[in-house]
């Protein structure tokens, strides 16, 4: 029956060519490749689950009375907003899962971006032609940042209405236009009405549409591009290994889809996630405490928190102290971000494609870079909690921050050194793996003759490969290649067969220009029909 | 998939153990409740007999202060006052330079019924009564309310407590602990409501009538046990948690599960 | 593959039966806790049958496929190029109308971005002025305004000026200091022991919700800036670099705390055009 309804469609768009190329489409399947899809199946439990919360949200700070099932908020008056949260988590059947869901889905999905992120990094998968893959994507941790702040800032209650505040400060700081930035954004003065319909409207249609319309752009690209790999017997920039996506990869990846759908779902209904009926709705001159935001902004509140008094004032104007840490370091940071693979590129003047991944040790500096800033975001984001590690630490909030303001400038660069004397050993010992290096070598600068393995621009040494490619004819007609290596490894066969015998030689050549063709004599068991001459 | 497996117990069960029990914890038990018997001459006797021994030193034979520490003669200072410090065992310290904390008190219901009427009497404290908390009385609503708007800031939301700074008095970089309010009795809490021991405002019957006295008790007693609808509550503190659990147990089960699904040979030499 | 077969029969059986479960538990009522856990096994079970499939039951082994290193169309570049030029070159040659049409699409544009001001009010003075004006009362958010001794010695309560119970710029702490204590600036702003300081924090904005009563400093829970009611509310750690606006109050007739005027700077965190 599907094979009928597949002729209909073909007989009326005519995909066929590519229907059969997208069938058996070879997709790498290292574990961490699956990383963004993480990102990608957490956004459509993002968005089926919104989709439910938002029949039940009321996107207004008019003023009403609670009557619903929460008994400390039994007739407490509060905005329409904050008072649909709390019926849907609490009168609403299934209400608090969805709602619990979603949050968790968004913890789990900005979470999962950024450790995809650190993969394309560290591996190098966004150097040519990937870089417009990278800027893509970068926007994207962006909107989702964004999407996360204004998603949990809906309910109107005590802990979000403070994060509001204090974003509304931040856009007052900006000079010259931050007082007209804050007052067009927010409606008018603090609290102004305006802003919570507006967060619903960015929230659930501009900001998802653009998440929607990138996440396509994202996919269409790897599609076209193909995935990159770890260089390994049988991979060259030439080709792409890997199972092929029908049936194997998209079973896999749909079987990952319901995984990140129960963790998500089962998170949503077993551990608690923001409380707001206990925070209370949001009123003006109260605050609650601990008062953190979400974690994505961790590192923002980290160094707002740790950031000195300082600021610039200077005839009748000033640049007030929110506007470094809140403006000056998100700007930089994403400005780094998007330009590194430009830079890199610039600095190292490699421009040339890569389509294989490098390990962290091939590029000491990229890693130690990499460290430096990771380690500088970790440090803010555990600053963010100075308050909670002095209570539970028993120690002063001073000494922690002060601790702070010392450890986040001086111990990343540290770190990014370390990093970079360990890659520099790595690469030039034998050792496969951290605990294989022996101590001696980090200490010693590298180059002090150890060997070194072969890899040339191509990705893999050619000469250790032993290797041969052999092409041969199905049962169908129809011609396939593979490529077999000498020592009885595993042999990898084309994704697909060809109409004749010449285009299976040239799509192996393709795959593998420095691998010789097998003569017949020389073809060793070959899988199917017999002799045939090779071309040169 | 051996590997994996073992990673899994190790790591994902004790996180799901240490969550089941965070949601199935039962309330602190009470610190035993303020007493209100009025003394005869034996327990003026024992209180007198207390006081020379373990309060004199710092407070003053005639507890006038001293060097060491504060009178009992002004403020707030009254029997509330001094039966909270001694039901919570923030007095008595032995150095004076300790730091007040609450903690065990080493004296049991007679003796601090026994210092308290004693200290009251003899030396004419001005500070409130022991305030008769009635939490039946409370309206849990307008208790919420008052909570937020005059306790939240300082205690959470939650009633968990936190952290604050005193920086004058060449106290440099010192710290203060909020304390958590669980285990606390409602007579407690009107105790220290109404005298604001250490670090605490005073909050007297014209900001905080005793109507409202008891709504806040009432509610600070739903805080014990406070209806945890979403599950385990992850200790209370809020997104800090949960981003923390979001990662370990959420992205920690999904990348477990992908090296289930993908290979793991990546770049070989 | 016969054990392979049952394991993956089993999943799907397992998440059968949650889902099975979800049913009746909504039906009966729900539970957040049990949903959950239904929830997990359904879904959970359909994706570990799935994979389980695809690990035993699929066609498995690594195929190859061809990729181009460079994209090979270049050869068509020119093509390309040339298709563009046959478009733009009339437009190149008639720099007239060229000039007049992205004249109009750009003036258009700048017209577009107009409506943006319909967005909100113009600052203008707000961010200078709260709604505390001479003789307004002191009133809790309640409504109730405040005697003196309705504050006991190291009390503290958050007021506004009657009349703007919601006002967020005005909201301001009455603070009773114990006996000795008092603050620098003008003596005529506070009454017997009792001052006034704005609790809109100067650094973000944040109420200044916390006072820790023995050394009377104020202390905002969002970045820990400390302020010292004593020395004028002067920060003396965090991030705030100004100290909290000082209210000028005084008492009425009736012995009700009003303010003798609004704020003499403004309230809050900083900005670009402030003074």
């Amino acid at each position: 029956m599907i094979s009928r309804l597949a002729r209909w469609i073909d007989d009326r768009i005519g995909g066929s060519a590519f229907a059969e190329q997208a069938l058996s489409k070879i997709f790498p399947d290292h574990w961490s490749f699956m990383l963004g899809e993480i990102a990608l199946y957490s956004f459509v439990v993002l968005v089926v689950t919104g989709i439910f919360l938002s029949f039940f949200f009321d996107p207004s700070v008019a003023e009403t009375t609670y009557h619903g099932a929460y008994p400390p908020l039994q007739g407490t008056s509060m905005s329409e907003a904050y008072r649909s949260v709390v019926e849907l988590s609490y009168d609403v059947r299934a209400g608090l899962v969805m709602r619990q869901a979603h949050h968790w889905a968004a913890i789990v999905f900005i979470a999962a971006i950024v450790v995809h992120l650190l993969r394309v990094f560290f591996t190098g998968a966004f150097r040519r032609p990937r870089e417009i893959n990278w800027i893509v994507g970068v926007t994207l941790l962006i909107l989702a940042f964004f999407n996360g702040f204004t998603g949990y800032s809906l309910p109107d209650d005590l802990l979000s209405g403070t994060g509001l505040r204090i974003a509304y400060s931040i856009a007052l700081s900006v000079p010259v236009i931050g007082t007209w930035m804050a007052f067009l954004i927010f409606g008018g003065e603090f609290p102004a009405e305006a802003i919570i319909p507006r967060l619903f409207v960015t929230h659930i249609l501009i900001v998802p549409g653009a998440i929607v319309a990138l996440i396509s752009v994202h996919l269409a690209l790897i599609w076209r591009q193909k995935h990159t790999d770890f260089p390994a017997r049988g991979r060259r920039e030439g080709n792409v290994v890997g199972p092929k996506l029908w049936p194997t990869y998209a079973a896999f990846s749909m079987g990952l889809f319901f995984a990140v759908s129960a963790v998500i779902m089962a998170m949503g209904g077993l551990v608690q996630v923001n409380p707001v009926w206990v925070y209370g709705p949001f009123r003006v001159s109260e605050v609650p405490s601990p008062a953190q935001p979400d974690w994505w902004l961790g590192w923002l509140e980290g160094a707002l928190r740790i950031f000195p008094p300082w600021e610039a004032r200077a005839f009748g104007h000033e640049i007030p102290n929110p506007f470094y840490p809140g403006v000056l370091v998100p700007t930089v940071t994403f400005g780094a971000l998007y330009l590194w693979p430009f830079l890199e590129a610039r600095f190292t003047g490699d421009r040339g494609p890569h389509h294989l991944l490098d390990r962290a040790r091939d590029h000491p500096v990229r890693t130690a870079f990499g460290v430096t800033a990771l380690s500088f975001f970790v440090l803010l984001q555990v600053a963010a909690s100075n308050d909670l590690l002095a209570h539970r630490l028993d120690a002063s909030v001073a000494t922690i921050s002060w601790t702070f303001r010392i450890v986040v400038p001086v111990v990343p660069p540290l770190l990014g050194y370390v990093t970079y004397r360990l890659m520099t050993a790595l690469q030039a010992s034998a050792a496969e793996r951290f605990a294989e290096l022996p101590l001696r070598a980090v200490l010693r600068p590298a180059g002090d003759g150890a060997k070194r393995p072969e890899v040339d621009v191509a990705g893999y040494a050619p000469s250790a490969d032993g290797a041969e490619l052999i092409v041969y004819r199905e049962p169908d007609g129809r011609w396939r290649w593979c490529y077999r290596p000498l020592d009885n490894g595993v042999e990898l066969r084309s994704n697909k067969s060809y109409v004749s015998q010449e285009a299976a030689e040239h799509a192996a050549l393709r795959a593998y220009p420095d691998t010789p063709l097998a003569r017949p004599a020389e073809a060793s068991g070959s899988t199917s029909s017999g002799p045939r001459p090779t071309s040169g | 998939m051996k590997g994996t497996r073992t990673v899994l117990l190790v790591t994902l069960l004790p996180a799901l153990a240490a969550g089941a029990c965070s949601y199935f914890t039962k309330p602190e038990p009470y610190r035993p409740p303020a007493s209100y018997r009025p003394l005869d001459a034996e327990g003026l006797a024992l209180g007198q007999r207390l006081y020379q021994r373990d309060c004199s030193f710092c407070h003053g034979d005639d507890a006038g202060g001293t060097s060491n520490g504060p009178d009992l003669l002004t403020g707030e200072n009254g029997p509330a006052l001094t039966d909270f410090m001694l039901r919570t065992g923030r007095m008595p310290i032995d150095d004076p330079d300790e730091e007040v904390r609450p903690g065990d008190s080493p004296y049991d219901d007679e003796e601090i019924a026994a210092l308290v009427g004693y200290i009251d009497q003899a030396f004419d404290q001005p500070g409130p009564g022991i305030p008769a908390v009635d939490l039946a009385a409370g309206d849990l609503t307008e208790g919420r309310d008052l909570y937020q708007e005059h306790c939240a800031a300082c205690h959470a939301a939650t009633g968990i407590g936190g952290a604050m700074l005193a920086q004058r008095a060449g106290r440099e970089m010192a710290g203060i602990v909020i304390p958590d309010l669980a285990g606390a009795h409602p007579t407690e809490v009107g105790e220290a409501v109404r005298t604001g021991p250490d670090a605490m405002p005073v909050f007297g019957p014209g900001v905080v009538d005793d109507d409202q006295l008891n709504a806040i008790a009432r509610y600070v007693e739903y805080l014990r046990k406070p209806d945890d609808r979403g599950g385990a509550p992850i200790g209370r503190i809020g997104p800090v948690a949960e981003g923390a659990v979001g990662w370990v147990l959420g992205l920690g089960t999904l990348i477990l599960f992908i090296r289930w699904v993908g290979t793991k040979r990546g770049a070989q030499a | 593959m016969n054990q392979g077969r049952v394991r993956i029969l089993a999943a799907f059986g397992a998440s059968m039966l949650a889902s099975i479960g979800l049913t009746v538990v909504y039906a009966v009522g729900g539970d957040p806790q049990i949903e959950g856990a239904l929830l997990g096994v359904a879904l959970g079970g359909i994706a570990v049958g799935l994979v389980l499939f695809g690990h035993h039951m699929l066609p498995g082994g690594q195929f190859v496929e061809p990729r181009d290193i460079v994209p090979h169309a270049t050869a068509e570049r020119p093509g390309v190029e040339a298709a563009f030029e046959a478009g733009v070159e009339p437009i190149e040659r008639r720099r007239l109308i060229a000039a007049a049409f992205a004249a109009s699409v750009g003036l258009l544009g700048i017209a577009a971005l107009f409506p943006i001001r319909s967005l909100g009010s113009r600052p203008g003075r707000t961010l200078f002025r709260t709604e505390w004006r001479r003789g307004r009362r002191a009133v809790t958010d309640a409504g109730r305004p405040l005697r003196v001794d309705d504050l006991d010695l190291n009390s503290v309560v958050t007021v506004f000026p009657e009349g703007h119970e919601d006002a967020a710029d005005s909201q301001t702490l009455l603070i009773r200091l114990p006996d000795g204590v008092t603050v620098p600036g003008p003596s005529n702003w506070s009454v017997n022991g009792v001052v006034a300081f704005s609790k809109v924090c100067t650094h973000a904005g944040c109420p200044v919700g916390l006072y820790q009563a023995e050394t009377q400093e104020l202390f905002c829970p969002c970045h820990q800036s400390t302020f010292s009611v004593p020395e004028g509310a002067k920060p003396t750690f965090g991030p705030a670099t100004r100290p909290l606006p000082q209210l000028p109050i005084g008492l009425d007739d009736d012995g009700f705390v009003i303010a003798l005027s609004d704020y003499t700077e403004p309230v809050g965190p900083g900005f670009w055009n402030r003074p």
